[in-house]
């Protein structure tokens, strides 16, 4: 129900094409720059930071990143209020959030695909069973149930990735279940199932690869939300837990500090901000590359 | 029509019952719901007795069943935590919770309409992709952190609004912002395809070469029709802003259901959770029942297609 | 951004006009982090909950902050009939905010209904001394104890308050909470459960009351969970008063103009349980080794220098150094000393360390540098941050291994609030030695001092010896408020609002 997701529809595509291009690739370029540069300091980030992300020292808490007076180039970032390095914790930071974002997306994806797919393909009863899961899944408040759950059973970051995991594989049915209906009607794939090619067989080797696309467009938006849900958990203490430098948990500690050292929130606050950001428009980039007129997501 | 509305109702009540075991289930997560009842320094004898006065000794169907049957007549049952009816409690508390998801959606849609039409009438051009940078900075910062910068910047440096509390209209409006502003880039990328596409439409060329003037066309005709989607989401961010209000109103100590939630949550009081939940769920299902029924009946075709 | 915000802030607050607060009104604005489960101070275990009880209702006996002498506040005298009895004089003249009359059968009702275990009064170790109590005559009960309870006034003067019979046992402890009925200087006008409590002085106050008539008119609660938001309240004159407030956060609010900070020691402690039992989820727990290590891996000094804050000192047994039978003479000490922490660990066996569950309700940040600590000797150590009546059930359940808990006895003055609620076999009991059970059970229930004090000297040095917790320090306590008041901070964590003024 509901469905006001509709499949990529070609519209008359309007003149400015080389304006429109270059949006495109512009998204796509500065997007991807920076969640490859995210992802390369996550993975380098033993090699980048100065310090031990865990080592505390209460001699030297709360001191100004470089550019304040009280500041210092052994601590670049500054220190936080347990007197670990904010910039060892800002890098390995960016770890917790990409693994977030990806487990989540990769979790949610497969669920979704394989109901999105299958309801899409076979249609009739099938259809309507997943429309009813999704229905259902709808209906629950996202942040409610996983806040209920993290609080019941306790938080940590496997528990996080899977509550969001199962609760975030509603676009993705809505996307793949559409992108699979056009592509049961198209000849080559009706050829292969008139030659009697087994069904998974034509799922996997005709519909996936047309998919595709639309399956990565919405696990990055996905990865997206992913991790601003994990940083809004973290923030109200419900979601992974300290020592481990998360972004959201960053920001959640440094906000009894907010009104005289806006530094320790600003820090982490505009992290997670540019990740989002570069995420999103790398997914927008990706989406306007398969459908010009982004339509297949609101 | 009618075949529609039965189809759609059948469909709402099926998802109703799903989403009250789920809600159920949620609590039974939490293990032994007798241990927690009988609270602080209880021994074995005390579980017990409370496991037999609550009928929690009974097959969890029959348990399921019974509480359902409960809520039918309106006892919705006590919370642990602070002693008083649940009901009480969520009507004491819904109204403040409605109003700020009114409000957030009212802004939302006041920044997304114009923006995204705007957009769709030069696609491309900068004001596009101006307004396109909005939405993506927009979803981008986290609505808590954006929370905090206007509690800074408008009640601790400028003083001009109340921090937290509900009594006044005052105490509405940075939350009402810090909730809207977050939904409003999906109204606005909607309302864009929704105009970009109508006014490439026959219609619309028709009515242009009848000569009807150009603000007429954009708002009389192609508007109401790119609007028509636009009615579906707003139900479908009703339901997100209604969950999500949840860290806004910790965050401004707003007294909805959001902090009820919260709360509950926090103290691990099952019976409060369970209903927040399953009331969330089920003004969603109604919402979401509406706005097909309000959609079939704007466009004939969509009936077709249940 | 920074600049902008940083100099905005300190600037513009440092320079804005101080309003008069709310002295115009004579109101003042409190905030809380958390709601009672219960105004009814029987059915409440959180600190809030106190506070409101100690204004709205009355005790038999009141016990003076200043001199710690007791004095007579429903109770005129008293005096010990033999072991096991006392008998109490009651002040005439008193009256409930509903207007009915405090007498003799107010005290028999609420004393017996308290003291009946199905009645379930939160804090059991709160009223289970109680055996019944009696009416002699109108203005006169006698109070029979189970054992011979030598702490029995100290109860008497704190937790255990005195309800208006009729009215309670019509609507009970939840009625009560809702709509509640005392005799104290303050009468609830509203609750507006979860959200608020409005206190308005009751302008009938009896006059010989030792808490004094009230000078200010009104106290508005709220209950704001969020620590930067009643912090932007207070900054932005929406709140006159807020407690609870951490050192960083009062350091810096202490430059800000119109704002005091005022700080103090508390008889609350912090300390770490260790679960040894049989069923404990962390089997090396049970190595004595393994939690002597645990007592030397943590800087206690250097965290009460730098973090904990003013008024706080390093406790070496599990009680507040000035309750009554409370001693650290003799008892083992643990110094710093990660070296021999992980050479101990060696020593059990766990070379690499291993993982724990810890769980902890306030003072995170202090945690997380337990942890940390914890961390550096290689335990690790996973936290469970909860509110306390969860954290509470984990623990009796033998979920965790470590728990980071505070205990302030209810300001009670007296080993017997404290230390047996730990090692006494009760609920929250993670160690169960019953050697250390009978030694508090002697201190708790001799009559002689001497007696009782070398039995808690010996059940102290045995905790400390077999490592059983982790005494860590006594906890401090800011209090910020608006420059017009004038207040004095207890060691019992409770803001007097009844002995408050303005300047």
């Amino acid at each position: 129900m509901s469905a006001q997701i509709a499949p990529p529809v070609r519209t008359a595509a309007p003149a400015a094409g080389r304006r429109r291009r270059w949006a495109r690739q512009g998204s796509l370029v500065i997007g991807g720059g920076i969640v490859l540069a995210v992802v390369l300091v996550a993975v380098f980030a033993p090699l980048l930071s100065p310090h031990d992300p865990y080592a505390q020292n209460l001699t030297a808490r709360l001191i100004p990143p470089v550019w304040y007076p009280k500041g210092s180039w052994l601590h670049p970032l500054g220190t936080d209020n347990l007197g670990r390095d904010y910039l060892a914790r800002t890098l390995y930071g960016a770890r917790i959030s990409l693994l977030i974002g990806g487990a989540v997306a990769l979790l949610s994806g497969i669920i979704g695909t394989v109901l999105g797919v299958a309801a899409g393909y076979f249609g009739g009863r099938v259809d309507l069973v997943v429309t009813f899961l999704i229905t259902v899944r709808l209906a629950l408040p996202v942040v409610l149930v996983a806040l209920a759950v993290v609080a019941v059973v306790g938080g940590s970051l496997p528990l996080v990735i899977l509550v969001l995991g199962l609760l975030k594989w509603d676009r993705f049915v809505v996307v793949m279940r559409s992108a699979a209906q056009k592509v049961r009607t198209l000849d080559y794939v009706s050829a292969a199932r008139a030659t009697g090619a087994s069904t998974p067989r034509v799922l996997w080797r005709e519909v996936m690869p047309n998919v595709l696309p639309f399956l990565i467009v919405t696990a990055t938006l996905e990865a997206a939300s992913a991790i601003l849900l994990e940083a809004a958990l973290s923030f109200l203490g419900l979601g992974v837990q300290p020592p481990l430098p998360s972004w959201g948990l960053m920001i959640s500690e440094a906000k009894p500090y907010m009104f005289f050292s806006f530094w320790m929130i600003a820090i982490p606050g505009t992290c997670l901000a540019i990740l989002i950001f570069a995420v999103n428009l790398l997914g927008d980039g990706l989406r306007d590359a398969i459908s010009p007129d982004g339509r297949n997501s609101p | 029509m009618i075949a529609f509305v039965a189809k759609r109702l059948a469909l709402a009540l099926a998802v109703a019952v799903a989403v009250s075991i789920l809600s159920f289930m949620l609590v039974r997560l939490s293990g032994d719901v007798a241990t927690a009842i009988a609270g602080e320094g209880a021994r074995e004898e005390d579980i017990a007795i409370v496991r037999a006065t609550y009928g929690l000794d009974r097959p969890v169907l029959v348990q399921y069943l019974d509480w359902v049957w409960s809520l039918l007549r309106g006892d919705l049952g006590t919370s642990y935590y602070f002693k008083s009816d649940v009901a009480g409690l969520v009507l004491d508390k819904l109204p403040v919770t409605l109003k700020l998801g009114i409000a957030s959606l009212a802004v939302a849609l006041a920044i997304a309409v114009p923006l995204g039409v705007v957009a769709a009438l030069r696609p491309n051009s900068w004001v596009d992709r101006a307004a396109l940078a909005v939405a993506v900075v927009g979803q981008a910062l986290p609505n808590f952190f954006f929370a905090l910068v206007l509690v800074m910047l408008f009640s601790v440096t400028l003083r001009w609004l109340p921090v937290s509390g509900s009594t006044t209209a005052w105490h509405f409006v940075m939350p009402t912002i810090a909730l809207g502003y977050y939904v409003a880039p999906a109204f606005m990328r909607l309302v864009r395809a929704g105009m970009i596409e109508v006014l490439g439409s026959d219609f619309i060329r028709t009515a242009r070469a009848k000569g009807v003037p150009e603000r007429r066309v954009v708002l009389k005709h192609a508007l109401r029709n790119a609007l028509t989607p636009v009615v579906a989401l707003t139900v479908v961010q009703l339901g997100y802003l209604l969950g999500g209000s949840v860290v806004i109103e910790t965050v401004f100590a707003l007294d909805g259901l959001g902090y009820l939630a919260y709360q509950a949550i926090s103290h691990k009081d099952l019976p409060v959770m369970q209903v927040v939940v399953l009331i969330l769920a089920v003004v969603y299902v109604l919402l979401t029942l509406a706005a097909d029924i309000l959609n079939a009946w704007l466009d004939p075709r969509l009936r077709a297609g249940m | 951004m920074r600049r902008l915000f940083g100099s905005l802030v300190l600037s513009l607050a440092l320079a804005a006009t101080p309003a008069l607060a709310d002295k115009a009104s004579n109101t003042v604005r409190f905030a809380y982090d958390q709601a009672p489960e219960s105004v009814d101070p029987l059915f409440n275990n959180v600190r809030i909950g106190v506070i409101i009880g100690a204004h709205v209702w009355d005790t038999l006996v009141y016990r003076d902050p200043n001199s710690g002498e007791y004095k007579g506040q429903l109770a005129s005298a008293w005096r010990q009939i033999d072991d096991k009895t006392l008998e109490f004089d009651l002040r005439r003249g008193v009256k409930f905010h509903n207007g009915q009359d405090f007498t003799a059968d107010d005290v028999v009702y609420t004393l017996n209904f308290a003291a009946k275990p199905e009645n379930k009064v939160t804090t059991q170790a709160n009223v289970s001394w109680i055996a019944r109590a009696e009416k002699i005559d109108p203005y006169r009960v006698r109070i029979v104890t189970k054992e011979v309870f030598p702490a029995a006034v100290e109860y008497l003067a704190g937790p255990v308050v005195i309800h208006p019979h009729e009215y309670y046992e019509k609507v009970g402890p939840k009625g009560q909470n809702e709509k509640p009925v005392g005799s104290g200087p303050y009468r609830i006008t509203s609750h507006v459960v979860g959200k608020s409590v409005t206190l308005e002085r009751n302008p009938d106050y009896f006059r010989d009351s030792p808490k004094g008539q009230p000078a200010i008119g009104k106290i508005e609660i709220r209950f704001i969970p969020d620590g930067q938001t009643r912090m932007a309240e207070v900054m932005s004159n929406g709140l006159d008063f807020i407690m609870s407030v951490a050192k960083d956060q009062a350091d810096q609010m202490g430059a800000v103009p119109f704002l005091q900070v005022v700080s103090g020691e508390t008889m609350r402690i912090a300390f770490m349980q260790i679960n040894r039992l049989p069923e404990t989820p962390t089997a090396p727990l049970q190595d004595v080794r393994v939690r002597r290590a645990i007592n030397h891996a943590i800087d206690r000094d250097t965290m009460v220098k730098q973090i904990v804050g003013t008024g706080s000192r390093v406790i070496n047994t599990i009680c507040f150094p000035a309750q009554f039978g409370c001693t650290d003479e003799g008892a083992t000490r643990y110094p710093y000393d990660p070296a021999k922490a992980k050479a101990l660990l060696a020593e059990a066996g766990f070379p690499n360390g291993f993982e724990v569950d810890i769980v902890a309700y306030r003072e995170r940040q202090q945690t997380e540098a337990i942890i940390n600590y914890l961390r550096a000797v290689g335990i690790k150590a996973n936290l469970r941050f909860l509110q306390y009546a969860a954290m509470r059930e984990l623990i009796k359940g033998n979920k965790v291994g470590l728990t980071h808990q505070t205990w302030g006895s209810f300001s009670v003055n007296d080993v017997s609030a404290g230390t047996p609620v730990w090692f006494g076999f009760i609920g929250e009991d993670v160690t169960r030695d019953p050697e250390v059970r009978d030694f508090l059970k002697t201190g708790d229930t001799s009559v002689d001092p001497t007696a009782r004090k070398a039995a808690y000297k010996t059940a102290l040095s045995l905790i400390a010896e077999r490592a059983y917790a982790v005494p860590l320090y006594s906890l401090p306590t800011y209090y910020v408020a608006s420059s017009d008041l004038v207040f004095k901070a207890y060691p019992d964590e409770m803001p007097r609002f009844w002995e408050m003024s303005w300047k």
